[in-house]
């Protein structure tokens, strides 16, 4: 789901990076600053988590990849604008030393992928944990997955209507071809993922930390 | 008269079939072709692509699909670089630009002086290659180290401050 270089106008990474640096901004004063230090060390291991599983993409039928992101589990464990923060840097690595999305798309990349989802993600969490935790902290991921897929699928759509030279796509195909692996695999592994994280981080006691 | 019209006809009836034939020609060597694959080296079959030639940026030269090797290819008609665009419709996806040599002079008539001889053309830039699997492994490590080293400069700024 990272949109490279090239494939957005600057109509849309223009005001994306301009609504995206305050946040930025916001969320490292507020979080890193607020964390006590003894939190920082886990944080910065699950950002590297964060960026090692989305490293590893794995095919889906149609000639794409797909990944695990591994964000949700920072929101859930600290805040939505610490998964911001924390996937925007993992974000930027990746742009840098992968050629994965792009500079250019960071703020729509960030706010998609790092705000959005995250922030959907946390509403379900809210919304279900005293139902039940764990399903919970499944659905969290699920609902974090497809909010960001479509968030994405929305904005290569937008752009396809202000000019198709940047995506050529038009916007049903681009959401069936986003929607659809986030609806039945992406979003029942980042479930997955998020619930194995969560459950070696009590046994190891770690997210006491958190 | 009817001999006149006879003989016409069997004049132009070698003719007439060439009215539907196709020539064609071979030419190695002028096509660009580009192979597109995942970092763990699976080709991106059957992807859309579009290719801009450096004169006209604005409209797509040619279009087309990658075949099932994950190949594209082009036959430039101008030297430059042109824009090659691999297109996912889940928004993933390759834009680069290919520096292509002007194309061969056609040969100069028989007879023709050394001076006007068009020069050969030249050589066409390689594209970055796949950097192999070990560099691929490597990367994630990379960035793993990144981001350890920012949050180690955080723990450290914040003890600083914190310290009495």
């Amino acid at each position: 789901m990272h949109v490279p270089d090239g494939f957005l106008s600057p109509q849309i990474t223009l005001p994306a990076w301009v609504a995206a640096a305050p946040l930025w901004a916001w969320a490292a004063r507020r979080q890193f600053g607020r964390t006590p230090v003894e939190a920082l060390p886990v944080m910065g291991s699950l950002t590297a988590l964060a960026f090692v599983v989305q490293a590893l993409a794995f095919p889906v039928p149609g000639g794409t990849t797909a990944h695990v992101s591994g964000v949700m589990l920072l929101a859930l464990l600290y805040h939505p604008l610490t998964a911001f923060a924390c996937e925007s840097l993992v974000l930027l690595l990746q742009a840098l030393l992968l050629g994965a999305g792009g500079v250019t798309t960071l703020g729509v990349n960030a706010l998609a992928l790092g705000l959005l989802g995250p922030g959907a993600g946390w509403l379900a969490w809210q919304a279900l944990r005293r139902r039940h935790e764990r399903a919970a902290a499944f659905a969290a991921a699920w609902v974090a997955t497809q909010a960001s897929a479509l968030a994405v699928a929305g904005v290569l759509g937008l752009q396809h209507a202000l000019s198709a030279r940047y995506f050529p796509v038009p916007f049903p195909v681009s959401l069936a071809a986003t929607m659809l692996p986030s609806l039945l695999l992406t979003g029942p592994l980042e479930g997955a993922y998020t619930l194995l994280t969560l459950s070696l981080l009590r046994k190891a006691r770690l997210h006491e930390l958190a | 008269m009817r001999r006149l019209a006879a003989a016409l006809a069997l004049l132009a009836a070698p003719v007439a079939p060439r009215a539907h034939e196709l020539v064609h020609q071979v030419e190695r060597g002028r096509a660009v072709a580009v192979r597109v694959s995942s970092p763990g080296g699976r080709p991106l079959a059957d992807m859309p692509w579009e290719v801009y030639s450096p004169a006209r940026p604005g409209t797509p030269w040619q279009r087309g699909r990658t075949d099932r090797a994950g190949w594209l290819a082009f036959v430039p008609d101008g030297g430059g670089a042109w824009r090659v665009r691999v297109v996912d419709p889940s928004g993933h996806g390759l834009v680069l630009d290919v520096e292509a040599a002007p194309p061969p002079v056609p040969e100069p008539p028989a007879g023709a002086s050394a001076a006007s001889v068009a020069p050969a053309p030249a050589p066409v830039a390689p594209a970055p290659a796949d950097p192999g699997p070990a560099a691929w492994a490597l990367r994630p490590l990379l960035g793993v180290a990144a981001v350890g080293a920012v949050f180690a400069v955080l723990v450290a700024m914040r003890r600083r401050r914190e310290a009495p």
